[in-house]
C-alpha cells in the first residue's frame, strides 16, 4: 500500500490557519480600534461579543430579558448543528492563540502530546452547567471564563499595557542612540494607537492569562478541553452535525498519530470512538495520518454517534454547586450600603442590574480616552470583580465623551448620546479642606475650578481668612462644592496638585443609577426658591 | 532708538526696507482667515518674522476638548492662517504643538485645530513625552522646569493664543499660553501664576504673537462650555511685545491692563508695554 499524507487535507489545514490568523487579526484590529475615533460615536467595534451563544444565553437567563444585538449568536449555533464546532477549529481568536502556543511548545519539545483516555474533557459542561444554572439565579459569573470576555479582558489590561511599555522603552532607546527621526516616529505611531497602559489589576489579569498560556504545555489547546463554556456549550449542538470522521479500515495501520496529535482530545482512532463533540475540525488528523486514511465525509443521515458521556451525578453536583455559589457570591456589604470608591462609568444601570449584565470584558476600559475605568477587585463584592469603575486619580470622565456607553455590548451601561450622558451623576466631589492648598495654606491655587467642565461651573470660591501656622493671616480663594452642578466626574481630583491623597476628591454618593445612595431630602422646590 | 541709530550705519542693502511698523495690528472683520493675514501684513508681511528654511513652531491653545464655537482652543482657521503664511515665507517646517489639558486625542480633533493645520501642510504631532526634558528657564522665580523642547529646538515661534477669562489671572491670553509648552508638576504654577506665566514668557520670547479674539471666553473660563459662554469678538491683534498684545485684549474684557497683576508686573520688569495710549496701534475692519 502507498504511504502517503493526504494532500487535500494539508492544504484545508493551510487554509484554516490562514483563516484563524485572519480572525485573530481581526479581533485585533477591533481590539486597537477601540478607542476615540475622532468624532464623538465609534462603530460596533465590540461586534464579535454577539457572536458568542453563551454570553447571549447567560446574559439573557440572568437578567431575564432577550437582546436584540445578540442575534448573530443563533448563527454560530445554526452553523454548530450543521458544521459542528468549527467556530473553535477556525474563528475563534482565543482558540487561535491556543492552539499557536501549543504549537509553539510542541516544537520546542516543552509538550509532548500523549494518547489520553481519561474523561476530562467533561470540566467544561460542568463548568457549563454551574455558569447557566447560578444565571438562573441571577448570578452572571460567565463574565470570568467566557474565552471572549477573558481574552479581551487579558488584552486590554495585561498584554497591551505591557506591550506599550516595552515599546516606550524601546522608543527611549533610539532617542539615547540618538535615531530622533525614528523615535519621533515610532511615538507618534505609539500615541496613535492610544493604548490605555495604566491598570490596577493588569499584572493579576495578566498573570492568569500567562498561566493559562502555560497550562498548554500540559496539553494541547488546555482552555479549549477543559475549561471552555462556550466550547462546551458548541459541544453539545455540534451532536447532530453532518460532518462525520471516517477511518478507512484497509488503509489504517493503526499507528495511533491522529489521536496523539489531537488537538481537542477527540479520539480519532478507533472510529467509532471518535467525539463529535470534542472536534473542532481542525483537520489535523486527516494532515498528519501517514497513510491518507481519515476524511470527514458530509452526510446528511448518519447512525447516532456517541452523545457527551457526562456523569449524571456530576451535571447535578455541579449544577447545585452553581445555585450554591449565589448566596456565597453575595455575602458582601455592597447590598446593604454602597461603596464610596465605586463609581460606575456614566449609563451603568442600578448596581444589581447591573452585575447581572456586565460580562467583565474590558471594552469600556479599553476605549475610555483618559484610562479611568479600572476593574474592581473588591469594591462591588465577588460578584464585581473586574467589573468596570472609575478610579479618578488614573484618569477622570471626559465631558464630551460618551464612549464607554457605546461599547458595551451586553448594555450594562445603557447606549447613551453625550447630551443625556451630561445630564448623569456619576458621584460627587468633596473637599478635603484638611489638604487644600488655599484651605490650607493660604496660597492661591484653583487648579479644580479651572479644570471643571460644567457650565456654570461645579466649583465655587468662597474668600476666607486662614490663619498659617507662621501666624500670617491670608484670603485666598477657597473651592467649595455646588451640588447641584457637580456630575461627579473627576477631572477635579485627577488634576489637583495634591499628588498622593488630592485635596478634592468623588466618592459615589448622588449618583443619578442608585435610589439609595442618595444623601440630600429631595423634595420639590418651591416657587420662592430662585436658586 | 539706539539699535535704530546704529542699524542707519550698516550698509542700506542689508535692510532695504527701514520702514517703521506699527506696535501692534488691531485687525476686525468677518473672516478670521483673512484677519489674521491682514494683521501679519500690517506688521509687515510674515517675512519680517520666518526666513526661508526655518523651522517654525507654532503654539494655539488647544488644551480643551470643546468645539470652536465654545472658544476655550484657539480658532481653526486663524491656525491655518499662519501656517499657510509661514509655508508661503518657505519655512522648512511648520509645527503646530500643544501639551493639552484633556487628552491630545481628543482635543486636537474636536478644536478642529489638527486638521485645519495639517490641510495648511503643518506637521501635528501628538506632545512627545520623550521630547521633554528639564531646563533651565533661569526667570526671576522659575529656574528650572520641564519644557518641550520642540519648542527650543524651533527656529521661530509663533505663540496664538485665544483670549479667555481665568479664575486666577483673571484673563488668560499669551503669556498664560506657555503653560502648555512645559510638561511637570504645572498645576502647582498656580501658587506663583502671575509671576511664572512672565518666566515662561521670557524663556520662550515668541517672534510673534497673535492674538485670537474671533470668539472671546467671557464667563466660566478658561473652558466654557455654553455657547453664551463666548462672544462674537471678530478681531485679532498681532504684535512683537507679547506684553503689549495681552494688554490690549485686556481691554476687550474691559479690564485696564494695570488691574492685571501680571501686566503689571511685566511692565514694572521691563518685559513690555502695557501703556497703550503710548503705542503705535494700527487699528483696521476688513
Amino acid at each position: 500500500m502507498k504511504k502517503e499524507r493526504s494532500k487535500k487535507y494539508r492544504i484545508i489545514q493551510t487554509a484554516r490557519i490562514l483563516i484563524q490568523t485572519l480572525f485573530f487579526g481581526i479581533f485585533f484590529v477591533l481590539l486597537l480600534k477601540t478607542h476615540f475615533p475622532g468624532e464623538d460615536y465609534i462603530s460596533n467595534v465590540e461586534a464579535f461579543f454577539h457572536w458568542d451563544p453563551v454570553l447571549a444565553l447567560t446574559t439573557t437567563i440572568a437578567y431575564r430579558a432577550l437582546f436584540i444585538a445578540f442575534l448573530p449568536a443563533v448563527i454560530t449555533i445554526a452553523v454548530t448543528l450543521i458544521l459542528g464546532r468549527v467556530a473553535c477549529g477556525w474563528i475563534c481568536p482565543l482558540g487561535a492563540l491556543h492552539q499557536f502556543f501549543s504549537f509553539v511548545f510542541k516544537k520546542t519539545k516543552l509538550l509532548r502530546p500523549k494518547k489520553l483516555q481519561d474523561n476530562h474533557t467533561t470540566w467544561k459542561y460542568y463548568i457549563l452547567a454551574f455558569v447557566l444554572v447560578s444565571a438562573v439565579f441571577t448570578l452572571d459569573v460567565v463574565g470570568f471564563i467566557d474565552p471572549f470576555s477573558f481574552l479581551y479582558r487579558s488584552f486590554v489590561t495585561g498584554v497591551l499595557p505591557a506591550a506599550s511599555y516595552g515599546f516606550s522603552v524601546l522608543t527611549g532607546l533610539l532617542y539615547r542612540f540618538n535615531l530622533v527621526s525614528i523615535g519621533d516616529t515610532f511615538a507618534q505611531f505609539f500615541e496613535n494607537l492610544d493604548v490605555n497602559a495604566t491598570f490596577l489589576q493588569g499584572f493579576f489579569i495578566g498573570t492568569i492569562f500567562i498561566g493559562l498560556v502555560l497550562l498548554n504545555t500540559t496539553r494541547e489547546r488546555f482552555w479549549c478541553r477543559y475549561i471552555c463554556p462556550l466550547g462546551a456549550f458548541l459541544g453539545l449542538a455540534s451532536r447532530w452535525n453532518i460532518l462525520t470522521l471516517k477511518i478507512d479500515p484497509d488503509r489504517c495501520i493503526e499507528c495511533g498519530l491522529c489521536t496523539i496529535h489531537c488537538q481537542t482530545q477527540a479520539n480519532p482512532y478507533p472510529n467509532e470512538g471518535w467525539r463529535s463533540s470534542e472536534c473542532v475540525y481542525c483537520f489535523t488528523c486527516s494532515a498528519i495520518c501517514p497513510t491518507d486514511a481519515i476524511s470527514f465525509p458530509a452526510k446528511l443521515s448518519h447512525e447516532r454517534i456517541e452523545s457527551v458521556n457526562l456523569s449524571r451525578r456530576r451535571l447535578i453536583f455541579s449544577s447545585i454547586l452553581g445555585f450554591l455559589a449565589v448566596p456565597f457570591f453575595r455575602i458582601t456589604p455592597v447590598s446593604m450600603r454602597a461603596s464610596e470608591k465605586l463609581i460606575r462609568p456614566p449609563g451603568a444601570l442600578p448596581e444589581a442590574q447591573f452585575l447581572q449584565k456586565c460580562v467583565k470584558c474590558g471594552e469600556c476600559m479599553k476605549v475610555c480616552p483618559t484610562n479611568a475605568i479600572q476593574p474592581a477587585l473588591t469594591e462591588a463584592g465577588p460578584e464585581g470583580i473586574w467589573t468596570p469603575m472609575l478610579n479618578m486619580e488614573i484618569g477622570y470622565c471626559d465631558y464630551y465623551c460618551s464612549l464607554c456607553t457605546q461599547v458595551c455590548p451586553t448594555g450594562a451601561i445603557k447606549e447613551l448620546t453625550i447630551e443625556e450622558k451630561n445630564q448623569l451623576k456619576i458621584g460627587t466631589a468633596w473637599v478635603n479642606r484638611n489638604r487644600c492648598i488655599p484651605w490650607k495654606f493660604g496660597d492661591p491655587c484653583i487648579v479644580c475650578e479651572e479644570h471643571c467642565p460644567v457650565s456654570p461651573k461645579a466649583i465655587k470660591f468662597l474668600k476666607i481668612e486662614v490663619q498659617r501656622p507662621d501666624g500670617v493671616v491670608k484670603t485666598p480663594l477657597a473651592p467649595v462644592i455646588d451640588l447641584d452642578q457637580c456630575t461627579g466626574c473627576g477631572i477635579c481630583e485627577n488634576k489637583c496638585p495634591v499628588v498622593d491623597a488630592p485635596a478634592i476628591y468623588v466618592t459615589s454618593v448622588g449618583e443619578s443609577r442608585s435610589e439609595k445612595n442618595q444623601m440630600l431630602l429631595d423634595i420639590i422646590k418651591t416657587e420662592e426658591d430662585t436658586y | 532708538m539706539a539699535v535704530g541709530g546704529a542699524l542707519l550705519h550698516l550698509p542700506s542693502r542689508l535692510f532695504p526696507q527701514t520702514k517703521a511698523y506699527p506696535d501692534l495690528a488691531l485687525i476686525q472683520g468677518d473672516s478670521p482667515s483673512r484677519i489674521t493675514k491682514e494683521a501679519v501684513a500690517t506688521l509687515g508681511g510674515i517675512k519680517r518674522f520666518i526666513s526661508k528654511g526655518d523651522l517654525v513652531i507654532i503654539k494655539p491653545n488647544i488644551g480643551w476638548d470643546r468645539t470652536p464655537e465654545q472658544a476655550a482652543c484657539t480658532n481653526p482657521e486663524v491656525v491655518k492662517a499662519l501656517v499657510e503664511l509661514c509655508k508661503d515665507a518657505d519655512a522648512k517646517e511648520v509645527i503646530v504643538l500643544d501639551n493639552t489639558i484633556n487628552p491630545a486625542r481628543r482635543t486636537y480633533a474636536r478644536s478642529g485645530i489638527a486638521k485645519a493645520a495639517k490641510e495648511a501642510g503643518a506637521k501635528v504631532p501628538y506632545p512627545n513625552p520623550h521630547h521633554v526634558k528639564k531646563m533651565a528657564i533661569n526667570g526671576e522665580w522659575i529656574k528650572e522646569w520641564d519644557v518641550y523642547t520642540d519648542f527650543v529646538e524651533a527656529d521661530k515661534i509663533i505663540n496664538v493664543p485665544i483670549a479667555k477669562t481665568h479664575s486666577l489671572s483673571r484673563l488668560t491670553m499669551g503669556l498664560k499660553n506657555w503653560l502648555g509648552a512645559i510638561d511637570g508638576p504645572r498645576n502647582q504654577l498656580h501658587q506663583a501664576l502671575d509671576f511664572a506665566m512672565i518666566d515662561l514668557a521670557n524663556f520662550f520670547k515668541p517672534t510673534l504673537t497673535i492674538l485670537d479674539a474671533y470668539r472671546i471666553l467671557v464667563r466660566n473660563g478658561p473652558q466654557g462650555g455654553r455657547l453664551s459662554d463666548a462672544e462674537l469678538h471678530k478681531t485679532v491683534v498681532a504684535g512683537v511685545d507679547y506684553v503689549a498684545v495681552d494688554a490690549i485684549g485686556a481691554t476687550f474684557f474691559g479690564i485696564k491692563p494695570e488691574e492685571l497683576r501680571y501686566l503689571d508686573l511685566a511692565s514694572q520688569k521691563g518685559v513690555g508695554r502695557i501703556d497703550l495710549e503710548k503705542l503705535n496701534i494700527e487699528k483696521r475692519t476688513v
